[in-house]
């Protein structure tokens, strides 16, 4: 477990990923209810910020492969797919660790709003991992790091839109309500709406079950690219 | 005890041929200087022959077995010094080590040991707990290398480890390297410096568009050039037509061009050194004139037509 120790230990060792990890997604909590969406405003914000969270944490793989310290890795006796797991391994316990936090803190703060925090953490759960695998995937297609950072920077917030965690898909024309199920912001938006409308954990099979194997297909994805 | 074998390795880059039928030994206990000028093929050969890239034909054999017979066992043996420096910034040069130390699978105070004792062969024990940002050109190789060090491999690969370094930390690494083969350990050692092979080589591979053109100890190269002699000519300008005239002498085999000056590869026996004389007066302003004693660098220059170091010009 030494790879996953020592992921832990860069991530929390930046004092902008410490800011980024607790003050933001916390101040999202304190967001109250409004507009259409049946949850306070900030759980629609999270889910953008759990973006962006894992978008830094893929970055530093990205960073290892462009720097050739993964090449150093790829000499030693350690298969890759042990570096990515740890890796992804080490970012997951943070995001998920985080989503814990958020729902606990948005209970205290919002009482009865909030109905079933354990399914509100198991949306967030599963979607931390979808993140994590879409930013490795995303990194993957560039070579440099400043265009895939610049890029997703720019991606995410449209992902949400397009994926109805800031307006309803419903409001917009039938293609792109078509295409937004292609994004996994939009099971996301499902998870959270269904939650917030009393199903239980079977009425959020669909959504649960498509964020996980977009995770998977974007881990695949994103381990192709290995040393180069 | 043959420590890596490559026989016939052919690779290609789609339609580049980068390898072709390369085949190398190496003994225990040897330090084997690999040279070759840019696009030779070094990297290429070291990535081939660690399994980090594949090879579209030709066998491997590390440590007598074939490369691929249990990967992860063989790659615990090889340490690999990477030409560019390849740290974690972010880490301490101690916990870059520990890391490095504990994906070989070192544990405890086993590691600690061994983190101290690489921090203390690369001479970077006071500045552990620094990061490597705050580190000179000279201190991070040092530590690129204290990484390949850290688990005590049999077999060292070393590309190019001392590019942009300091005269003083070239030295340190040079004696380190020294010291680790007198512990036993076997070096392959790829640079662009002549003289690092001369001083630490005890064997010397030249590569040269992705075959192996000479193979042999220092001595034994230099005996193949005997019939060859060295001019060195300073003037005060470099002409073209100085250089033409040069080039047209019976028995000149090579001309280069180093600032002012002009390095003629001639055969023995034309009396050329009397000859270049003549043609560089003629174009006036002589600065220097002598004849040099064989050195592996003229082996190079002779067998590829290049300099090793910036390119050279023919």
């Amino acid at each position: 477990m030494t790879i996953f120790r020592f992921v832990l230990k860069r991530f929390l060792r930046r004092p902008a990923n410490i800011i980024l990890v607790t003050l933001v997604p916390m101040a999202v909590v304190f967001i109250p209810v409004s507009g259409w969406f049946p949850l306070p405003m900030g759980f629609q914000y999270f889910g953008m910020a759990l973006m962006f969270i894992a978008a830094r944490m893929a970055a530093i793989v990205m960073e290892d492969r462009i720097k050739g310290t993964l090449l150093r890795v790829g000499l030693a006796p350690v298969r890759h797919s042990q570096y990515l797991w740890q890796n992804l391994g080490a970012y997951a316990l943070i995001l998920v660790g985080l989503s814990g936090i958020i729902v606990t803190m948005g209970t205290a703060v919002h009482g009865s709003m909030l109905a079933a925090p354990g399914l509100l953490f198991l949306v967030f759960s599963c979607f931390s991992i979808t993140s994590l695998g879409f930013s490795l995937a995303w990194y993957s297609l560039f070579r440099n790091r400043e265009g895939a950072v610049a890029t997703i920077t720019g991606v995410i917030p449209l992902m949400m839109m397009l994926g109805g965690m800031i307006w309803p898909v419903q409001a917009m024309p039938a293609l792109f309500r078509r295409l937004a199920m292609l994004l996994p912001t939009y099971w996301l938006a499902e998870g959270l709406l269904s939650t917030a409308h009393g199903a239980g954990l079977m009425g959020l099979a669909t959504p649960l079950v498509v964020m996980l194997l977009y995770s998977a297909a974007f881990v695949l994805l994103g381990s192709m690219r290995r040393l180069t | 005890m043959v420590i890596a074998r490559m026989a016939d390795i052919v690779k290609r880059y789609g339609t580049h041929l980068v390898l072709d039928n390369v085949s190398i030994e190496m003994g225990k206990g040897e330090i084997v200087g690999l040279l070759g000028p840019n696009g030779a093929g070094k990297t290429t050969l070291l990535f081939a022959l660690t399994g980090l890239i594949g090879v579209d034909s030709g066998e491997i054999e590390l440590f007598g077995r074939p490369l691929g017979d249990n990967t992860l066992e063989t790659k615990r043996r090889i340490g690999f010094v990477t030409q560019e420096v390849s740290v974690f910034q972010d880490l301490t040069a101690r916990e870059n080590l520990e890391f490095f130390g504990g994906i070989y699978g070192l544990r405890g105070p086993g590691l600690k040991q061994r983190v101290q004792h690489a921090l203390e062969i690369v001479g970077l024990a006071k500045y552990a707990n620094r990061l490597p940002a705050k580190f000179s050109g000279g201190m991070s190789r040092r530590l690129n290398i204290a990484c390949a060090l850290v688990h005590a491999p049999e077999f060292l690969i070393m590309d190019e480890p001392t590019v942009g370094v300091d005269p003083q930390s070239r030295r340190h690494i040079l004696e380190t390297v020294r010291e680790l083969n007198r512990q036993g350990t076997t070096v392959l050692y790829t640079t662009h410096y002549m003289e690092e092979v001369q001083a630490i080589a005890s064997r010397v591979i030249i590569l040269d568009q992705g075959h192996v053109i000479a193979e042999g100890t220092i001595s034994d190269l230099v005996e193949q050039i005997r019939h060859e002699e060295r001019i060195r000519l300073e003037v005060v300008d470099v002409t073209e037509p100085l250089l033409q005239n040069l080039r047209k002498l019976e028995g000149v085999k090579g001309v280069v061009v180093e600032d002012r000056i002009v390095r003629i590869t001639t055969q023995v026996g034309f009396g050329n050194l009397d000859r270049v004389l003549a043609a560089a007066s003629e174009a006036g302003g002589v600065l220097s004139i002598n004849a040099e004693r064989p050195t592996l660098e003229d082996v190079f220059l002779t067998l590829t037509g290049k300099q090793l170091r910036d390119g050279g010009e023919e």
